[in-house]
């Protein structure tokens, strides 16, 4: 490795390199039988070398020196106008193991086909036994686990092992119209943690969701208020919020956050954190792909500006350090500032006062997803499940609605924040730059004072 | 390709000695060259070869996958083993297994899928094109002050694909692209334009200054954009979000959304749902096209299905198990253990998208859109937008910050007006149409 990273740096700044190989077992049920099983296999080693802000990248699945040192060669290219200086790399003998935040690591590993199989079933009767009008059920698992290594030019060697499993359940109910609900559960851990939390209980909200849809009406177009659900609603500070705090698009200047750090950019009320090391949530990382440790970040304190979240590069040509935040989807692309669990602390409203403020507004109990343009900070989320408020109270379902706005204008309307802040009980894979990987997302009950619904009715 | 073809052979063949009643394996060697340029620097050059191989494996009708870039010779034959041994506890089904095919696969000639200037071209002539798109761009208007990088981005894969029936084939298929993202400043705003396009060969990717020159246009033109009113009014959909509604109707098409219930078409073979103007079509022959290739993932011939025939719903498009369980051939629209268009598209109208706007009233010209909530159950549509606004036929001002709404099924029905602006840059291509009315919900 020493040598493969000698020709990598050449006359760069800096070369790692990045081993993965990821083993993911899954099943899937459709119809009230299982309906396929998959398995999948990634294996490889990546070299990326980095002269200043320019950075070369190769990657080979052929683990031979012959090919490493080739891959090496390939991804200094991009630094072969640079000064040549001799480069003196030591890397330990042994790579250490990084300090895990997961839960049990080598269980699914064990795991039968059956056991798998069973879980599936267990949702599918949980489903179909909730209510008559549920017509379709379709359960998905996935058990996941991924070894790195890590090696840097500079002397870090360090591996990590990462369990990911996921159970996902999707129902369509016929009502008046066909409504779809969905749950997901999981975590970084192995199969124990969807036993303990139950794939009947999971299932039976993605029922409740399917049923309250499918007699759902239109949702009202319009400006109104609008209170933020618990839990996924914190897919709100991860678009309108996190994305404008990654420290590749703050390095270049191409954020609307761009150099704005200690300045307010949302209420008083709102605190941000993004946070690697949250025990077995789906967002943690022990360590990142770079080999920092998944750590506490410091996102918006009060109001305020306060932390960027970094990769190396990013960090050292912005004279900071990283937040551990450097993550890739795989072998074959480079690591990106990425967000890992994005949350906001609870405030002091109960749910109840927050609601009972609402004359007239939409309650968006539950995120399906979101998407941001970083530049100017415009967002949209869509619904999963929502209501309409009329005089503090919660009455008739809407469908097909979503909230269009502007990042740092929709921050500064957060006017209530609840007492119940917990992660979201849905699964996400955040998208950057054509990578996806897994991140959690948190927040208590918000209210903001007035946001664009967007829906396809149209009248007072 | 004779190793290529030995590779998945022998995946085949350890499959059928694992158990499998059946086996088909798909090896794929993808040369993959992409760099970016920003400012006047390359910031990024990335040059690999990735090597895969999925498998499908049948025990009775019942289906089990691997997908690996592990090569190595036991590794590889304990995972086949193992998914062998994974159907096993899938349910067994009589629509599950191979295609019926000829043996003989059919050729690529003609089909135009390969040039070999994505190879032939030198990196630096590459790393050239990248820093021209980001000096003109740039160079564009004194407002445009950054960029989110400009990209060169080429392909060169060879797919092969086996079977346990016998059955043997191969293609070889090359891409190439441009995109830019300038930005204007506009007081605290910023404003990017992002424009990029694709092609199978360098030589026919439309040219470096025309991509920089519309990105540039595109980062320029919102330039004092400001929410519209919530109403009703005519939506144009530049071609480049006609195509991402395009996609949306592709998902209602998709045989295994029908066959499950989860799209708004089921039962609506032989009914009229679209307007006069709604003509489309699957296509996987056109010489050229970026969704074009000799068989499917499965090894099914493909060829042309109209799916919308002047708004009457035709057909939907099928895999072999999808088709089988429909009482439907396959479409040959197997891709990636699922179903995919091959060039799936909204025939062109007559003319050019200035002169749709001009004989529209009042309306707002789509030119981006965000966020993905389309229920392919009741086809209820919504999206984040920006773009123009259109009065008495002329752009008035950009728009933004506002989302557009209905359901597709109205929508298929109102479009009133295609151009002929149609590029097949991508598998899934729609020229700019307009649909008669739609909820815009902006300010008060």
């Amino acid at each position: 490795m020493e040598r493969v990273l000698s020709r990598a740096l050449g006359a760069a700044d800096y070369a790692d390199a990045f081993y993965e190989r990821r083993v993911v077992r899954s099943f899937r049920l459709q119809e009230g039988r299982v309906h396929e099983a998959g398995l999948s296999v990634v294996s490889g080693i990546g070299i990326r070398v980095i002269s200043g802000d320019r950075a070369g990248y190769a990657h080979t699945g052929d683990l031979s020196e012959r090919a490493l040192l080739e891959t090496a060669s390939v991804a200094a290219l991009i630094a072969k106008d640079g000064a040549a200086r001799v480069a003196s790399i030591r890397i330990p003998a042994h790579p250490e193991q990084a300090v895990s935040v997961y839960g049990t690591t080598h269980s699914s590993l064990a795991a039968e086909s059956a056991t798998y199989v069973d879980l599936l079933a267990r949702a599918d009767i949980a489903a179909r036994a909730y209510d008559p009008r549920i017509r379709s059920v379709n359960a998905s698992i996935s058990d996941e686990l991924q070894d790195v290594v890590i090696a840097t030019s500079d002397g870090r060697y360090v591996t990590d092992r990462r369990p990911l499993v996921t159970l996902a359940v999707q129902c369509v109910a016929q009502g008046t119209e066909r409504g779809t609900g969905f749950c997901g559960d999981g975590g970084r851990s192995g199969l124990d943690v969807l036993l303990e939390r139950s794939p009947e209980k999971l299932a039976r909200e993605a029922a409740r969701i399917a049923c309250v849809n499918c007699d759902a009406r239109e949702t009202p177009a319009g400006v109104c208020e609008v209170v933020v659900g618990a839990g996924s609603g914190g897919v709100l500070l991860h678009e309108a919020v996190g994305h404008g705090l990654e420290g590749d698009f703050n390095r270049q200047g191409t954020s609307l956050y761009s150099g704005r750090m200690g300045e307010r950019v949302a209420s008083e009320l709102v605190t941000i954190y993004d946070d690697g090391d949250v025990p077995c949530e789906r967002g943690s990382i022990s360590i990142d792909d770079e080999g920092t440790p998944g750590q506490h970040k410091v996102l918006v304190e009060n109001g305020i500006l306060r932390g960027y979240m970094h990769d190396r590069l990013n960090a050292r040509l912005m004279g900071g350090t990283s937040t551990g935040s450097g993550r890739r989807q795989s072998f074959r692309v480079m690591p990106q500032p990425r967000m890992c669990n994005t949350y906001m602390p609870a405030g002091t409203s109960t749910f109840e006062e927050i609601v009972g403020s609402v004359k007239r507004g939409i309650f968006a109990a539950s995120f399906a997803g979101g998407q941001v343009e970083i530049s100017k900070g415009d967002f949209v989320f869509m619904l999963a499940e929502g209501y309409l408020i009329e005089d503090g109270k919660l009455t008739a379902p809407i469908r097909g609605a979503s909230l269009i706005g502007n990042g740092p204008d929709v921050m500064n309307r957060v006017v209530m924040v609840g007492n119940d802040a917990r992660f979201a009980t849905r699964h996400y894979t955040c998208g950057k730059g054509g990578q996806y990987v897994p991140v959690g997302v948190g927040m208590p009950t918000v209210k903001l004072s007035s946001v664009t619904v967007g829906g396809s009715s149209v009248g007072s | 390709m004779e190793a290529e073809l030995d590779l998945a052979r022998s995946a085949v063949d350890v499959a059928v000695r694992a158990g499998a009643h059946e086996a088909e394996a798909t090896f794929s060697v993808a040369r993959r060259f992409s760099t970016e340029a920003r400012d006047k620097e390359i910031t990024k050059l990335e040059q690999s070869v990735s090597r895969n191989l999925s498998l499908r494996v049948f025990v009775s009708g019942a289906k089990a996958t691997l997908a690996t870039s592990d090569f190595e010779a036991d590794s590889l034959a304990a995972f086949v083993r193992e998914a062998v041994d994974a159907a096993r506890y899938v349910a067994g089904d009589e629509f599950g297994g191979l295609p019926d095919l000829a043996l003989v696969a059919p050729s690529d000639a003609g089909l135009g899928m390969y040039s070999g200037d994505v190879t032939t071209r030198k990196a630096a002539s590459k790393i050239g094109d990248a820093l021209e798109l980001e000096s003109i761009a740039r160079a564009a208007d004194a407002r445009i002050v950054n960029s989110g990088g400009s990209r060169v981005l080429d392909t060169d894969a060879t797919i092969v694909l086996a079977n346990s029936n016998g059955f043997a084939g191969a293609y070889r298929a090359s891409s190439a692209l441009f995109a830019t993202s300038p930005i204007a400043q506009d007081g605290a705003n910023k404003l990017v334009g992002s424009y990029g396009t694709a092609s199978r060969s360098y030589g026919t990717l439309e040219a470096v200054g025309a991509v920089a020159a519309k990105a540039a246009h595109r980062a320029l033109g919102m330039i004092g954009a400001r929410k519209p009113p919530t109403m009703r009014c005519a939506v144009i959909f530049d071609r480049d979000v006609a195509a991402s509604v395009l996609g949306d109707i592709f998902a209602a098409i998709n045989a295994a959304n029908v066959s499950l219930g989860n799209s708004f078409l089921i039962g609506k073979i032989g009914e009229r749902v679209g307007s006069e103007l709604a003509t489309i079509v699957d296509d996987g022959r056109l010489p050229h096209a970026l969704g074009t290739s000799p068989f499917d993932a499965e090894g099914v011939p493909t060829g042309r299905n109209v799916v919308f025939e002047r708004g009457v719903l035709r057909t939907f498009l099928y895999d072999t198990y999808y088709g089988r369980k429909l009482g439907a051939a396959s479409t040959a629209n197997a891709a990636g253990g699922g179903i995919g268009p091959n060039n799936f598209y909204l025939e062109p109208g007559p003319g050019t998208p200035q002169e749709l706007i001009a004989s529209t009233r009042r309306g707002i010209l789509v030119m981006d859109t965000i966020g993905f909530a389309t229920e392919s159950v009741t086809g209820t549509y919504s999206r984040g937008a920006r773009g123009y606004y259109i009065e008495d036929g002329e752009i008035t001002h950009p728009v933004d910050e506002f989302t557009i709404a209905g359901n597709l099924v109205e929508m298929l029905a109102a479009i009133d007006a295609v151009a002929s602006d149609l590029v097949f840059d991508q598998p899934i291509v729609a020229p700019t149409f307009r649909v008669a009315e739609m909820t815009v919900s902006g300010g008060a």
